[in-house]
Protein backbone atom coordinates (compact mmCIF):
# COMPACT_ATOMS: atom_id res chain seq x y z
CA UNK A 1 0.00 0.00 0.00
CA UNK A 2 2.80 1.95 0.95
CA UNK A 3 4.05 1.31 -2.81
CA UNK A 4 1.04 2.44 -4.28
CA UNK A 5 1.20 5.78 -2.38
CA UNK A 6 4.30 6.51 -3.10
CA UNK A 7 4.02 5.61 -7.10
CA UNK A 8 0.96 7.75 -6.98
CA UNK A 9 2.72 10.83 -5.57
CA UNK A 10 5.34 10.17 -8.46
CA UNK A 11 3.02 9.93 -11.10
CA UNK A 12 1.21 13.05 -9.38
CA UNK A 13 5.01 14.80 -9.52
CA UNK A 14 6.07 13.32 -12.87
CA UNK A 15 2.90 15.01 -14.56
CA UNK A 16 3.32 18.28 -13.09
CA UNK A 17 7.26 17.91 -14.86
CA UNK A 18 5.59 16.70 -18.09
CA UNK A 19 3.82 19.28 -18.40
CA UNK A 20 6.93 21.64 -18.80
CA UNK A 21 8.52 19.15 -21.11
CA UNK A 22 5.70 18.90 -23.17
CA UNK A 23 5.68 22.45 -24.03
CA UNK A 24 9.56 23.09 -24.59
CA UNK A 25 9.17 19.78 -26.87
CA UNK A 26 6.49 21.59 -28.78
CA UNK A 27 8.58 24.68 -29.21
CA UNK A 28 11.88 22.91 -30.44
CA UNK A 29 9.44 20.99 -33.27
CA UNK A 30 8.11 24.06 -34.22
CA UNK A 31 11.75 25.98 -34.37
CA UNK A 32 12.94 22.43 -36.43
CA UNK A 33 10.04 22.89 -38.58
CA UNK A 34 11.46 26.50 -39.30
CA UNK A 35 14.98 25.04 -40.41
CA UNK A 36 16.42 25.73 -36.60
CA UNK A 37 19.42 22.75 -36.30
CA UNK A 38 20.02 23.34 -33.47
CA UNK A 39 16.54 22.84 -32.25
CA UNK A 40 16.74 19.87 -33.57
CA UNK A 41 20.09 18.62 -31.67
CA UNK A 42 18.38 19.87 -28.68
CA UNK A 43 15.22 17.17 -29.19
CA UNK A 44 18.07 14.43 -30.22
CA UNK A 45 19.82 15.32 -26.92
CA UNK A 46 17.01 15.48 -25.09
CA UNK A 47 15.65 12.00 -26.41
CA UNK A 48 18.43 9.77 -27.29
CA UNK A 49 18.66 7.94 -23.93
CA UNK A 50 15.18 6.96 -23.78
CA UNK A 51 14.97 5.76 -27.39
CA UNK A 52 17.77 3.83 -27.05
CA UNK A 53 16.40 2.41 -23.64
CA UNK A 54 13.54 1.14 -25.24
CA UNK A 55 15.30 -0.47 -28.16
CA UNK A 56 18.05 -2.23 -26.01
CA UNK A 57 14.91 -3.16 -23.38
CA UNK A 58 13.25 -4.87 -26.17
CA UNK A 59 15.73 -6.04 -28.38
CA UNK A 60 18.57 -7.24 -25.50
CA UNK A 61 21.22 -6.68 -28.22
CA UNK A 62 23.41 -3.14 -27.91
CA UNK A 63 24.14 -2.96 -31.53
CA UNK A 64 20.63 -3.73 -32.55
CA UNK A 65 19.71 -0.88 -29.79
CA UNK A 66 21.99 1.67 -31.31
CA UNK A 67 20.98 1.02 -34.84
CA UNK A 68 17.27 1.17 -34.02
CA UNK A 69 17.55 4.10 -32.32
CA UNK A 70 19.41 5.76 -35.74
CA UNK A 71 16.33 4.64 -37.30
CA UNK A 72 14.01 6.36 -35.13
CA UNK A 73 15.59 9.56 -35.10
CA UNK A 74 15.87 9.33 -38.97
CA UNK A 75 12.29 8.61 -39.33
CA UNK A 76 11.11 11.07 -37.00
CA UNK A 77 13.46 13.66 -38.84
CA UNK A 78 11.80 12.79 -42.00
CA UNK A 79 8.18 12.64 -40.90
CA UNK A 80 8.48 15.77 -38.42
CA UNK A 81 6.63 17.73 -40.48
CA UNK A 82 3.44 15.31 -40.15
CA UNK A 83 3.54 15.78 -36.19
CA UNK A 84 0.41 17.32 -35.00
CA UNK A 85 0.48 18.40 -30.89
CA UNK A 86 -3.08 17.27 -31.29
CA UNK A 87 -2.07 13.70 -31.55
CA UNK A 88 -0.46 14.09 -28.22
CA UNK A 89 3.26 14.82 -27.12
CA UNK A 90 5.68 14.43 -29.18
CA UNK A 91 7.55 11.86 -26.68
CA UNK A 92 4.25 9.78 -26.97
CA UNK A 93 4.50 10.31 -30.46
CA UNK A 94 8.13 9.01 -30.80
CA UNK A 95 7.66 6.48 -29.04
CA UNK A 96 4.95 5.32 -31.11
CA UNK A 97 7.48 5.30 -33.49
CA UNK A 98 9.95 3.60 -32.16
CA UNK A 99 7.37 0.85 -30.87
CA UNK A 100 6.45 0.67 -34.72
CA UNK A 101 9.97 0.24 -36.03
CA UNK A 102 10.71 -2.27 -33.49
CA UNK A 103 7.90 -4.51 -34.15
CA UNK A 104 9.10 -4.18 -37.64
CA UNK A 105 12.20 -5.29 -36.68
CA UNK A 106 11.20 -8.26 -34.33
CA UNK A 107 8.74 -10.00 -37.20
CA UNK A 108 12.02 -9.38 -40.10
CA UNK A 109 14.37 -11.13 -37.62
CA UNK A 110 11.81 -13.45 -36.03
CA UNK A 111 13.03 -16.71 -37.76
CA UNK A 112 16.51 -16.07 -37.00
CA UNK A 113 15.79 -16.13 -32.66
CA UNK A 114 15.09 -19.42 -30.29
CA UNK A 115 11.96 -20.01 -29.82
CA UNK A 116 10.52 -18.29 -26.31
CA UNK A 117 8.68 -20.31 -24.46
CA UNK A 118 8.08 -20.60 -20.22
CA UNK A 119 8.07 -24.65 -21.05
CA UNK A 120 11.61 -24.57 -21.86
CA UNK A 121 13.96 -25.59 -18.88
CA UNK A 122 15.30 -22.38 -17.74
CA UNK A 123 19.22 -22.77 -16.02
CA UNK A 124 19.36 -21.22 -13.13
CA UNK A 125 21.47 -18.22 -12.73
CA UNK A 126 24.88 -18.84 -11.62
CA UNK A 127 25.10 -15.55 -9.66
CA UNK A 128 22.06 -16.28 -7.15
CA UNK A 129 24.63 -17.40 -4.70
CA UNK A 130 27.06 -15.14 -5.66
CA UNK A 131 24.90 -12.21 -5.26
CA UNK A 132 24.84 -12.37 -1.62
CA UNK A 133 28.45 -12.09 -1.24
CA UNK A 134 28.48 -8.90 -2.99
CA UNK A 135 27.79 -5.72 -0.93
CA UNK A 136 28.09 -3.07 -3.92
CA UNK A 137 24.85 -1.85 -4.22
CA UNK A 138 25.49 -0.99 -8.00
CA UNK A 139 26.90 -4.52 -8.69
CA UNK A 140 23.44 -5.71 -7.18
CA UNK A 141 21.62 -3.65 -9.56
CA UNK A 142 23.53 -4.00 -12.70
CA UNK A 143 22.92 -7.77 -12.23
CA UNK A 144 19.60 -6.99 -11.39
CA UNK A 145 19.21 -5.10 -14.98
CA UNK A 146 20.66 -8.58 -16.69
CA UNK A 147 18.51 -10.69 -15.17
CA UNK A 148 15.31 -8.46 -15.89
CA UNK A 149 17.12 -8.30 -19.21
CA UNK A 150 17.31 -11.94 -19.77
CA UNK A 151 13.41 -12.50 -18.52
CA UNK A 152 12.36 -9.57 -20.85
CA UNK A 153 13.58 -11.56 -23.80
CA UNK A 154 11.52 -14.61 -22.82
CA UNK A 155 7.95 -13.13 -22.77
CA UNK A 156 6.07 -12.15 -25.74
CA UNK A 157 6.45 -8.95 -27.96
CA UNK A 158 3.04 -7.58 -27.05
CA UNK A 159 3.04 -8.58 -23.22
CA UNK A 160 7.59 -7.16 -23.43
CA UNK A 161 6.29 -3.62 -24.61
CA UNK A 162 3.76 -3.43 -22.70
CA UNK A 163 5.83 -3.83 -18.99
CA UNK A 164 8.82 -1.16 -20.93
CA UNK A 165 6.70 1.35 -21.48
CA UNK A 166 4.64 0.88 -18.27
CA UNK A 167 7.26 0.07 -15.52
CA UNK A 168 10.82 0.63 -17.03
CA UNK A 169 9.32 3.90 -18.94
CA UNK A 170 6.77 5.22 -16.79
CA UNK A 171 4.37 5.73 -19.04
CA UNK A 172 0.49 6.56 -18.02
CA UNK A 173 -1.95 3.77 -19.23
CA UNK A 174 -3.50 6.76 -21.42
CA UNK A 175 -0.27 6.92 -23.31
CA UNK A 176 0.49 3.79 -23.33
CA UNK A 177 -2.84 3.64 -25.26
CA UNK A 178 -2.02 5.86 -27.54
CA UNK A 179 1.53 4.26 -28.27
CA UNK A 180 -0.07 0.78 -28.85
CA UNK A 181 -3.24 2.12 -30.12
CA UNK A 182 -5.31 -0.06 -28.64
CA UNK A 183 -7.97 0.02 -25.71
CA UNK A 184 -7.28 0.96 -22.03
CA UNK A 185 -8.92 -2.23 -21.09
CA UNK A 186 -6.03 -3.99 -23.49
CA UNK A 187 -3.51 -2.14 -22.11
CA UNK A 188 -3.82 -2.97 -18.48
CA UNK A 189 -4.69 -6.47 -19.31
CA UNK A 190 -1.53 -6.68 -21.20
CA UNK A 191 0.64 -5.05 -18.18
CA UNK A 192 -1.15 -7.50 -15.44
CA UNK A 193 0.02 -10.46 -17.58
CA UNK A 194 3.61 -8.77 -18.23
CA UNK A 195 3.98 -8.83 -14.85
CA UNK A 196 2.38 -11.59 -13.44
CA UNK A 197 4.63 -13.49 -16.17
CA UNK A 198 7.77 -11.97 -15.68
CA UNK A 199 7.67 -12.50 -11.93
CA UNK A 200 7.28 -16.22 -12.93
CA UNK A 201 9.93 -16.28 -14.87
CA UNK A 202 12.48 -14.28 -12.72
CA UNK A 203 11.14 -17.16 -9.94
CA UNK A 204 12.18 -19.80 -11.94
CA UNK A 205 15.35 -17.58 -13.00
CA UNK A 206 16.34 -18.13 -9.20
CA UNK A 207 16.28 -14.96 -8.48
CA UNK A 208 15.38 -13.58 -4.83
CA UNK A 209 13.62 -10.43 -4.77
CA UNK A 210 14.95 -7.91 -3.15
CA UNK B 1 -18.94 -10.79 -2.87
CA UNK B 2 -16.37 -12.65 -2.26
CA UNK B 3 -13.23 -12.95 -5.00
CA UNK B 4 -11.44 -15.93 -6.03
CA UNK B 5 -7.93 -16.52 -7.11
CA UNK B 6 -8.84 -15.58 -10.79
CA UNK B 7 -10.17 -12.45 -10.16
CA UNK B 8 -7.62 -11.63 -7.93
CA UNK B 9 -4.82 -12.47 -10.68
CA UNK B 10 -7.03 -10.11 -13.01
CA UNK B 11 -7.18 -7.20 -10.83
CA UNK B 12 -3.12 -7.69 -9.14
CA UNK B 13 -2.06 -4.58 -11.09
CA UNK B 14 -4.67 -2.41 -10.54
CA UNK B 15 -4.22 -3.57 -6.67
CA UNK B 16 -0.52 -2.85 -6.81
CA UNK B 17 -1.15 1.00 -9.12
CA UNK B 18 -3.82 1.84 -6.43
CA UNK B 19 -6.99 2.08 -9.36
CA UNK B 20 -8.71 -0.24 -6.95
CA UNK B 21 -11.89 1.46 -5.29
CA UNK B 22 -12.39 1.29 -1.73
CA UNK B 23 -14.90 -1.63 -1.61
CA UNK B 24 -12.91 -3.38 -4.56
CA UNK B 25 -9.91 -3.23 -2.07
CA UNK B 26 -11.48 -4.62 0.99
CA UNK B 27 -12.26 -7.23 -1.15
CA UNK B 28 -9.11 -8.16 -2.53
CA UNK B 29 -7.30 -8.06 0.72
CA UNK B 30 -10.10 -10.29 2.25
CA UNK B 31 -9.30 -12.97 -0.07
CA UNK B 32 -5.11 -12.35 0.02
CA UNK B 33 -5.15 -12.51 3.62
CA UNK B 34 -6.99 -15.84 3.35
CA UNK B 35 -5.34 -17.48 0.59
CA UNK B 36 -1.88 -19.12 0.41
CA UNK B 37 -2.10 -19.18 -3.64
CA UNK B 38 -2.50 -15.50 -4.12
CA UNK B 39 -0.05 -14.51 -1.57
CA UNK B 40 3.30 -15.44 -2.98
CA UNK B 41 1.93 -14.20 -6.10
CA UNK B 42 1.10 -10.31 -4.84
CA UNK B 43 4.69 -10.61 -2.85
CA UNK B 44 6.87 -11.38 -6.31
CA UNK B 45 4.79 -9.56 -8.23
CA UNK B 46 5.20 -6.59 -5.92
CA UNK B 47 8.89 -7.41 -5.61
CA UNK B 48 9.42 -6.63 -9.31
CA UNK B 49 7.43 -3.75 -9.80
CA UNK B 50 10.26 -2.33 -7.01
CA UNK B 51 13.10 -3.87 -8.89
CA UNK B 52 12.11 -2.55 -12.01
CA UNK B 53 11.45 1.21 -10.73
CA UNK B 54 14.61 0.71 -9.12
CA UNK B 55 16.73 0.43 -12.48
CA UNK B 56 18.03 3.15 -13.89
CA UNK B 57 18.54 3.94 -17.17
CA UNK B 58 21.09 2.45 -19.59
CA UNK B 59 23.39 4.53 -20.77
CA UNK B 60 23.60 5.47 -24.11
CA UNK B 61 26.78 4.66 -26.14
CA UNK B 62 29.03 8.09 -26.35
CA UNK B 63 28.90 9.04 -29.78
CA UNK B 64 25.18 7.72 -31.01
CA UNK B 65 23.81 11.19 -30.74
CA UNK B 66 26.79 12.39 -32.71
CA UNK B 67 25.95 9.57 -35.54
CA UNK B 68 22.56 10.67 -35.36
CA UNK B 69 22.77 14.23 -36.01
CA UNK B 70 25.72 13.29 -38.88
CA UNK B 71 22.72 10.66 -40.43
CA UNK B 72 20.13 13.57 -40.16
CA UNK B 73 22.10 17.32 -40.69
CA UNK B 74 24.84 15.34 -42.75
CA UNK B 75 27.96 15.07 -41.80
CA UNK B 76 29.67 18.52 -39.69
CA UNK B 77 32.80 19.78 -41.42
CA UNK B 78 35.83 18.55 -38.87
CA UNK B 79 38.67 20.90 -39.15
CA UNK B 80 41.87 18.75 -39.80
CA UNK B 81 45.65 19.48 -38.91
CA UNK B 82 46.53 22.37 -36.79
CA UNK B 83 43.34 23.94 -37.02
CA UNK B 84 41.54 21.17 -35.59
CA UNK B 85 43.68 21.86 -32.74
CA UNK B 86 41.75 25.73 -32.07
CA UNK B 87 38.03 24.17 -32.21
CA UNK B 88 37.65 25.09 -28.66
CA UNK B 89 37.59 28.36 -28.95
CA UNK B 90 34.76 28.12 -29.94
CA UNK B 91 33.23 27.92 -26.93
CA UNK B 92 34.62 30.83 -25.81
CA UNK B 93 32.33 32.83 -27.42
CA UNK B 94 29.58 31.87 -25.53
CA UNK B 95 27.78 33.73 -23.33
CA UNK B 96 27.85 31.40 -20.70
CA UNK B 97 31.33 31.75 -20.68
CA UNK B 98 31.91 35.14 -21.50
CA UNK B 99 29.82 36.29 -18.44
CA UNK B 100 31.57 33.39 -15.53
CA UNK B 101 35.12 34.72 -17.15
CA UNK B 102 33.86 38.96 -16.73
CA UNK B 103 32.54 37.89 -13.28
CA UNK B 104 36.02 36.11 -12.05
CA UNK B 105 37.89 38.75 -13.74
CA UNK B 106 35.99 41.53 -11.85
CA UNK B 107 36.50 39.42 -8.84
CA UNK B 108 39.96 39.32 -9.17
CA UNK B 109 40.77 42.91 -9.72
CA UNK B 110 38.96 43.80 -6.49
CA UNK B 111 40.46 41.32 -4.66
CA UNK B 112 43.97 42.67 -5.65
CA UNK B 113 43.19 46.15 -5.56
CA UNK B 114 41.50 45.54 -1.91
CA UNK B 115 45.03 43.85 -0.82
CA UNK B 116 47.17 47.05 -1.97
CA UNK B 117 48.23 45.26 -5.00
CA UNK B 118 50.42 47.92 -7.54
CA UNK B 119 49.22 47.58 -10.80
CA UNK B 120 51.72 50.16 -12.15
CA UNK B 121 54.53 48.50 -10.06
CA UNK B 122 53.50 44.72 -9.88
CA UNK B 123 55.65 42.45 -7.39
CA UNK B 124 55.63 39.09 -7.23
CA UNK B 125 55.79 39.64 -3.55
CA UNK B 126 52.77 41.34 -3.60
CA UNK B 127 51.00 38.39 -4.47
CA UNK B 128 52.23 36.27 -1.39
CA UNK B 129 49.06 35.57 0.85
CA UNK B 130 51.44 36.69 4.36
CA UNK B 131 51.90 40.27 2.37
CA UNK B 132 48.09 39.94 1.20
CA UNK B 133 46.79 39.62 4.80
CA UNK B 134 49.16 42.35 6.62
CA UNK B 135 48.05 44.78 3.71
CA UNK B 136 44.78 44.40 4.12
CA UNK B 137 45.12 44.48 7.74
CA UNK B 138 47.02 47.70 7.60
CA UNK B 139 44.37 48.93 5.11
CA UNK B 140 41.60 47.93 7.56
CA UNK B 141 42.92 49.73 10.29
CA UNK B 142 44.18 53.01 8.41
CA UNK B 143 40.63 53.03 7.23
CA UNK B 144 39.29 52.97 10.80
CA UNK B 145 41.07 55.26 12.10
CA UNK B 146 40.41 58.13 9.31
CA UNK B 147 36.92 57.08 10.31
CA UNK B 148 37.03 57.63 13.53
CA UNK B 149 39.15 60.92 13.52
CA UNK B 150 36.60 62.55 11.17
CA UNK B 151 33.60 61.42 13.25
CA UNK B 152 35.81 63.18 16.27
CA UNK B 153 36.44 66.33 14.38
CA UNK B 154 32.74 66.38 13.39
CA UNK B 155 31.52 66.20 17.30
CA UNK B 156 33.85 68.93 18.28
CA UNK B 157 33.39 71.19 15.44
CA UNK B 158 29.59 70.70 15.78
CA UNK B 159 29.92 71.58 20.32
CA UNK B 160 31.38 74.55 19.23
CA UNK B 161 29.33 75.66 16.98
CA UNK B 162 26.24 74.98 18.82
CA UNK B 163 27.88 76.99 22.02
CA UNK B 164 28.86 80.02 20.00
CA UNK B 165 25.24 80.00 18.69
CA UNK B 166 24.09 79.95 22.55
CA UNK B 167 26.35 82.43 23.13
CA UNK B 168 24.86 84.97 20.31
CA UNK B 169 21.46 84.22 21.63
CA UNK B 170 21.86 85.59 25.64
CA UNK B 171 20.56 89.25 25.84
CA UNK B 172 22.85 90.58 28.70
CA UNK B 173 25.17 93.66 27.64
CA UNK B 174 28.20 92.07 26.11
CA UNK B 175 30.26 93.65 28.88
CA UNK B 176 28.25 91.22 31.23
CA UNK B 177 28.28 88.13 29.01
CA UNK B 178 31.61 87.15 30.00
CA UNK B 179 32.52 88.67 33.56
CA UNK B 180 35.11 91.21 34.23
CA UNK B 181 37.86 89.46 36.61
CA UNK B 182 41.40 90.93 37.46
CA UNK B 183 44.37 88.90 36.02
CA UNK B 184 45.63 85.89 38.46
CA UNK B 185 41.97 85.64 40.01
CA UNK B 186 40.09 82.77 40.12
CA UNK B 187 37.38 82.57 36.83
CA UNK B 188 34.16 84.29 37.49
CA UNK B 189 35.18 86.04 40.22
CA UNK B 190 35.10 89.65 39.51
CA UNK B 191 37.10 93.17 40.45
CA UNK B 192 34.15 94.54 42.34
CA UNK B 193 32.89 96.60 39.76
CA UNK B 194 30.36 95.37 38.84
CA UNK B 195 29.04 92.05 40.54
CA UNK B 196 28.42 89.48 38.06
CA UNK B 197 25.34 87.21 38.39
CA UNK B 198 25.79 83.74 40.04
CA UNK B 199 24.47 82.20 36.24
CA UNK B 200 26.97 84.31 34.51
CA UNK B 201 29.49 83.41 36.79
CA UNK B 202 28.70 79.35 36.29
CA UNK B 203 28.66 80.25 32.40
CA UNK B 204 31.90 81.98 32.04
CA UNK B 205 33.30 78.91 34.65
CA UNK B 206 31.75 76.24 32.11
CA UNK B 207 33.00 78.11 28.91
CA UNK B 208 36.42 77.79 30.37
CA UNK B 209 36.87 74.36 31.39
CA UNK B 210 35.19 73.54 28.02
CA UNK B 211 37.99 75.50 26.35
CA UNK B 212 40.35 73.07 28.14
CA UNK B 213 38.70 70.42 27.19
CA UNK B 214 38.68 71.58 23.37
CA UNK B 215 42.49 72.60 23.75
CA UNK B 216 43.49 69.11 24.62
CA UNK B 217 41.57 67.40 21.48
CA UNK B 218 42.06 69.77 19.35
CA UNK B 219 45.69 72.14 19.77
CA UNK B 220 45.10 73.56 16.10
CA UNK B 221 41.77 74.56 16.84
CA UNK B 222 42.92 75.92 19.96
CA UNK B 223 45.26 77.96 19.15
CA UNK B 224 42.79 79.45 16.56
CA UNK B 225 40.05 80.07 18.91
CA UNK B 226 41.17 80.90 22.30
CA UNK B 227 42.92 84.41 21.55
CA UNK B 228 39.39 85.40 20.45
CA UNK B 229 37.99 84.00 23.19
CA UNK B 230 40.64 85.27 25.20
CA UNK B 231 40.32 88.41 24.38
CA UNK B 232 36.66 89.12 25.10
CA UNK B 233 36.97 87.71 28.20
CA UNK B 234 39.87 89.98 29.17
CA UNK B 235 37.46 93.18 27.91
Amino acid sequence: MALCNFWGKLVTVAGFEADDTLEQDAQLVQQCLQGDGSAWEELVRRHTRRIFNICYRFTGNGTEAEDLSQEVFLRVYKTIGSYRSAYGGFATWMTSVTRNLLIDHYRRTKRDRITDSLDDAMPVVENKESAGRRPDQQLLLGELSHQVQTALTKLSPELREAVILRDLQQLEYNEIRQVLDVPEGTVKSRINRGRIELARILNQMGVRPS
Amino acid sequence: MTWNCEQIEARLSDYLDGLLTPDERREFDAHVNDCEACVPLLASVSHLLSDLRSLEAIPEPPRLAYDILNLTLGPRAVKKGWLGGFSWVRLLTSPRFAYSAVSLVATALIILTASGFSFRKPKLADLSPVNIYRTADRQAHLVYARSTKFVSDLRVVYEIQSRLNKDNELPTEPESTVPQSAPGKNPGSTDGTKPATPRQQNRANGIGREIEVLAEEIPVVSLKLCPMLLGRRLQ
